[in-house]
């Protein structure tokens, strides 16, 4: 079982698709769940607090945008612990709680610069290049499991 | 929208507990399943899970092995056509929840997105094939001029 780090992070598909393979896709909504559900939070409904963009610090510089630096202490522990990861290029992610381009990027770029396996798909829009993407998922996926099946 | 982030959540006992977590199944386009079928289903397992009916499926909230145990059942119903997905916020979660809030959740649009290729995704799961797509390539610069001459003799 390897953890495949997966952007977006909040994929229905990406996810899902993982799961089939018994492997744990490392999502968004796991690290909000902690997040909401701690109680030294005094207000729950606000999911930032000022600790996170200092938590951030570790991933982005000082002169990076406080928002950037609060969404990467969320999105950054995903990075920390990934094996693997696959980024969906052209992926729908402009909504909802990571509409943000800056972290997108960001978070992109360190995963990339991990040096753990790294699998770029495009977002597909038709049915052919929805095989295409779930093969190559699968065909990565494989190789993961021969290179832990080696060590 | 300030009614959106100043909601004082009334949290029970189930949703302070850090084994319990909260899953979306999704029913995709085509699926041999209704929704309802699904939540019947869940509810003959006779697991200590909190099951609610949605437009997309249904949500299932419960402690994390009874979850599993769950979804490793539904998915037999239609292996190929029924999609899972974690979710941050437990059902009825007065900051997600749609009948104390304006507008959709904000992991709808992202769903409503998906949803859309959902069946191209059912259908390479229940039929996988070799394709070989070609890459789109820019036009050449000579067929572009021709192009443009043409659509300026004809102006």
């Amino acid at each position: 079982m390897v953890k495949i780090a997966i952007y977006p992070p909040n994929s229905l598909i990406l996810a899902d698709l993982l799961e089939r393979r018994g492997h744990t896709p490392l999502v968004l909504q796991k690290q909000i769940r902690q997040k909401i559900k701690d109680p030294e939070i005094d207000s729950p409904p606000m999911n930032i607090t000022e600790e996170d963009p200092i938590k951030g610090l570790k991933y982005a510089a000082i002169e990076v945008p406080s928002g950037v630096r609060g969404r990467m202490s969320i999105i950054g522990p995903i990075i920390d612990d990934a094996e693997a990861a696959i980024v969906v290029d052209g992926a729908p992610y402009g909504f909802g709680c990571i509409g943000c381009a800056r972290t997108n990027e960001l978070s992109i770029f360190l995963l990339r610069n991990k040096g753990i396996p790294v699998l770029e798909i495009t977002y597909p829009t038709n049915q052919d290049e929805t095989y295409v993407m779930v093969n190559k998922i699968n065909e990565f996926v494989d190789s993961l499991e021969e290179t832990a099946g080696e060590e | 929208m300030s009614q959106n982030l100043t909601m004082s959540p009334d949290l029970g006992k189930e949703d302070w507990d850090p084994d319990v977590i909260t899953r979306m199944i999704f029913i995709g386009p085509g699926a041999r399943v209704s929704e309802q079928e699904v939540v019947s289903e869940f509810h003959m397992l006779g697991l200590p899970l909190t099951i609610k009916n949605t437009c997309y499926g249904s949500m299932i909230s419960g402690k994390s092995a009874d979850v599993y145990k769950a979804i490793e059942e539904i998915r037999k119903l239609d292996p190929a056509h029924i999609f899972t997905k974690e979710r941050g916020f437990a059902p009825g979660d007065p900051r997600r929840c749609r009948g104390h809030r304006f507008g959709p959740r904000e992991g709808f649009h992202q769903m409503e997105k998906e949803y859309r290729i959902l069946g191209f995704v059912s259908e390479a799961l229940e039929n996988p094939k070799e394709v070989t797509v070609e890459e789109k390539k820019p036009i050449k610069v000579d067929e572009f001029k021709k192009i443009m001459d043409e659509c300026l003799e004809n102006k």
